[in-house]
């Protein structure tokens, strides 16, 4: 594992219990308010994405037709990764939240230590890698 | 030593000028200086239009034409464009965060009372204990995590950063929106040019602190990884890998349902008009879409559906009923009707150049026909519902992503194939300079009356929001607070121990009967509440605004109901500022 992929592995929990321990911070505090935002923006979006990047990655992407840029459809995966990142991220926060709400057990920091110990479990997992296409008789090409 | 002619030739004075950095900076830096110059406590007609300093409006146009000059401009870094967009959303949506010291939009107001009781019960109710409001709780998605939200940033309550959100939102949506232009073009003049006359065009409001704001985000996100990964024809290979994109796509689809009630069937619509196309054939974002919201509507929502059912299956095909914005919402007196057409004119704009961009750009028409398409699927839904006379405003809302690219189509020189290139290299004509210019700035501009036209109705000052506050907190449980209409801040604080009624919200004859004979009128009304409850009986600015600005009562007639209150010995007054008054039905009144 290179330092690269420890840290893009390590950054997701690590703000999950950041943000644990911010709530000691004082109500309404800056520092505390960017530790949330950030983790909940960001953090189980990033976690869920890691898992499932190189699964993702074997669906080619439609682009346009024009072909002249050749770093054009680099960074339209990497807007889409953010994007997903995000909106994931945002996602889960609404599904958490929900349930707790639903089953009658809700508490903010339920909602926090749920993310965070989703976030942690999704560090130790493998990155998910779909299996090769297999031909007419079922071998590997 | 070099020689002198080996350096590179001099370049004259305004050079420095034409680089995108400085018209950024003095735009962002006028926008500050108008930010400071900028008196809104007593807002017009025009609302925050005639109240904004001079140099706001200086602020705007500078940045328009320095964004266009920087997209026009061949060798500039493909960063600028971005950061002319950001700036423009910061001139856009934090103008009102930044002036007004309280959030505005009573609706706003609304949602942070939905939050509040999550937080007060800790569980979700049906219509039997919290009324009408129970709907919020069928779709309590957004509001569980904001209520999260406000117990981890340790805040009173969503009141002290709703304001903010609507910046918040133009951020998020700027990521679908990107992705979707670029699935069908590498020219960054027209992805950034659509950009922009989507940020110009989004003038509905849809973006204030909201379920649907977040819903329209996401749904934009749906459509953008459908169209990116579900666009080829469903090999067997290709299916099992997308099993991973149909999983996350399910957790956002999820999201969006869970979250509002109208964005799901948006989606739904969108999805259905790609599988009609040979190119998106792929059933299954439409399927999974389709399941995840019956099963929603079919548990959790199935209290609020089976309730509106009748409503919803009368309203389908009147298109005229669905269209009509209703009684209460006919713009009266010069500002109003002024900045209404403004809007209006908008809109219409952005659709007629999309239209003409449609019509002059084939070869954009045949790589981009899914967005044309997922701009015209909101269309059928005027026919489907009124919902609460908005649907024209929100199908407007979700055909925009789609018309501002072709919108900004029109507004550039044809794009043609790439052997029609290779033949031929035609220049620019010089009409491409100018006249998109010209369109780009009356955009722009018209922008802000469309969306601050009415803040006159929409904010409300500190001291209304004092008085309102007086009042919820010193009704017992059980009481009934009356008023004109539900414009005013805190209008639903506590709505799960204390009533509402709206007099305006009732039937005409009942409200010519009140302005009629007010004070017996309102007594009667209110005499009804049984003890401990208190009938109080509130007027603020917001309520008058609103109702004037709307053509329901005109001041005098809202003055006289209220002069006779005041004298009436049925009343006490119990609150009272330069916001606004509030009265308390006397025991022996009832």
């Amino acid at each position: 594992m290179t330092p690269q992929e420890l840290v893009v592995r390590a950054l997701p929990p690590f703000g999950g219990w950041l943000a644990l321990s911010a709530l000691a911070l004082p109500d309404g505090s800056v520092l505390r308010g960017a530790a949330m935002v950030a983790f909940l923006a960001a953090g189980p979006g990033a976690a869920m994405l890691r898992i499932c990047g190189p699964a993702l990655a074997m669906v080619p992407a439609a682009g346009p037709v024009e072909r002249r840029d050749p770093a054009f459809e680099r960074h339209s995966d990497q807007l889409e990764r953010l994007m997903l990142t995000v909106f994931v991220s945002v996602a889960l926060v609404l599904l958490a939240g929900t349930v707790f709400i639903a089953t009658h057990a809700f508490s903010a920091q339920r909602v926090l230590l749920t993310l965070t110990l989703l976030t942690t479990a999704a560090a130790f997992c493998p990155r998910l890698r779909a299996s090769p296409p297999r031909t007419a008789k079922g071998t590997a090409t | 030593m070099s020689d002198l002619s080996d350096l590179p030739p001099g370049r004259p004075w305004w050079h420095a000028a034409s680089h995108p950095a400085p018209a950024l900076l003095v735009a962002l830096a006028l926008w500050g200086w108008a930010m400071t110059h900028t008196d809104v406590s007593d807002l017009d007609d025009f609302g925050l239009v005639t109240a904004l300093h001079p140099t706001f409006w200086a602020g705007l146009a500078l940045l328009t034409v320095g964004f266009w000059a920087t997209l026009r401009g061949p060798r500039r870094h493909p960063a600028w464009a971005p950061a002319y967009v950001v700036g423009l959303l910061v001139m856009e949506r934090a103008t009102q965060a930044v002036l007004y010291p309280t959030p505005l939009y009573a609706w706003a107001w609304k949602h942070d009372a939905v939050v509040d009781h999550l937080l007060t019960a800790g569980r979700l109710e049906n219509a039997d204990a919290i009324g009408d409001m129970a709907v919020y709780d069928q779709w309590p998605g957004f509001f569980a995590a904001q209520a999260a939200l406000v117990r981890l940033l340790g805040v009173d309550s969503a009141a002290q950063f709703m304001a903010w959100w609507p910046l918040v939102c133009g951020l998020m949506l700027l990521l679908p929106l990107l992705l979707l232009y670029r699935t069908f073009t590498e020219d960054r003049r027209l992805i950034w040019t659509g950009v922009w006359i989507f940020c110009v065009a989004n003038w509905v409001g849809q973006d204030y602190f909201s379920p649907q704001s977040v819903a329209f985000a996401l749904h934009l996100g749906v459509l953008a990884v459908v169209l990116r990964r579900y666009g080829r024809p469903g090999q067997s290979a290709v299916r099992q890998r997308q099993a991973v994109w149909t999983v996350l796509l399910t957790v956002l689809v999820v999201a969006v349902v869970i979250s509002h009630q109208l964005t799901p069937g948006m989606l739904i619509v969108s999805l259905a008009a790609l599988f009609l196309t040979r190119r998106y054939r792929d059933k299954v974002p439409l399927v999974t879409t389709v399941v995840i919201f019956l099963a929603w509507c079919l548990t959790a929502a199935l209290p609020f559906l089976s309730a509106a059912l009748p409503d919803m299956i009368r309203s389908i095909g009147d298109i005229g009923g669905n269209v009509s914005t209703g009684y209460g919402a006919t713009p009266t007196g010069t500002g109003a009707v002024t900045t209404s057409w403004v809007a209006r004119l908008l809109s219409a704009s952005v659709l007629l150049l999309a239209v003409v961009g449609v019509l002059r750009q084939p070869v954009l028409r045949h790589r981009a026909m899914p967005l044309l398409l997922i701009a015209a699927a909101p269309l059928p839904m005027l026919g489907a519902s009124s919902y609460g006379s908005e649907m024209i405003f929100r199908v407007l809302m979700f055909m925009l992503p789609g018309a501002a690219f072709f919108a900004a189509a029109a507004l550039l020189p044809q794009v043609r194939t790439l052997t029609a290139m290779e033949r031929t290299s035609r220049t620019e004509p010089r009409l491409y300079g100018w006249l998109p210019l010209l369109a780009l700035l009356a955009g722009t501009l018209a922008f802000v009356p469309s969306y601050s036209g009415k803040d006159r109705i929409s904010y409300f000052p500190p001291a209304e929001v004092d008085l309102v506050r007086q009042v919820v907190d010193q009704a017992p449980d059980a009481s009934l607070v009356v008023a004109a209409d539900r414009n005013y801040p805190l209008a639903f604080a506590d709505y799960w121990r204390v009533d509402h009624y709206w007099f305006l919200d009732d039937d005409r004859e009942h409200v010519d009967a009140i302005v009629h004979d007010p004070a017996a009128t309102l007594a009667r009304d209110m005499s009804a509440v049984e003890s401990p409850g208190r009938a109080y009986l509130l007027f603020s600015r917001g309520q008058f605004a609103d109702s004037e600005m709307n053509g329901l009562l005109t001041k005098g007639q809202l003055d006289r109901i209220r002069q006779s209150v005041d004298a009436s010995p049925l009343f006490e007054r119990v609150a009272g500022n330069d916001a606004g008054v509030a009265y308390v039905l006397k025991e022996t009144g009832r």
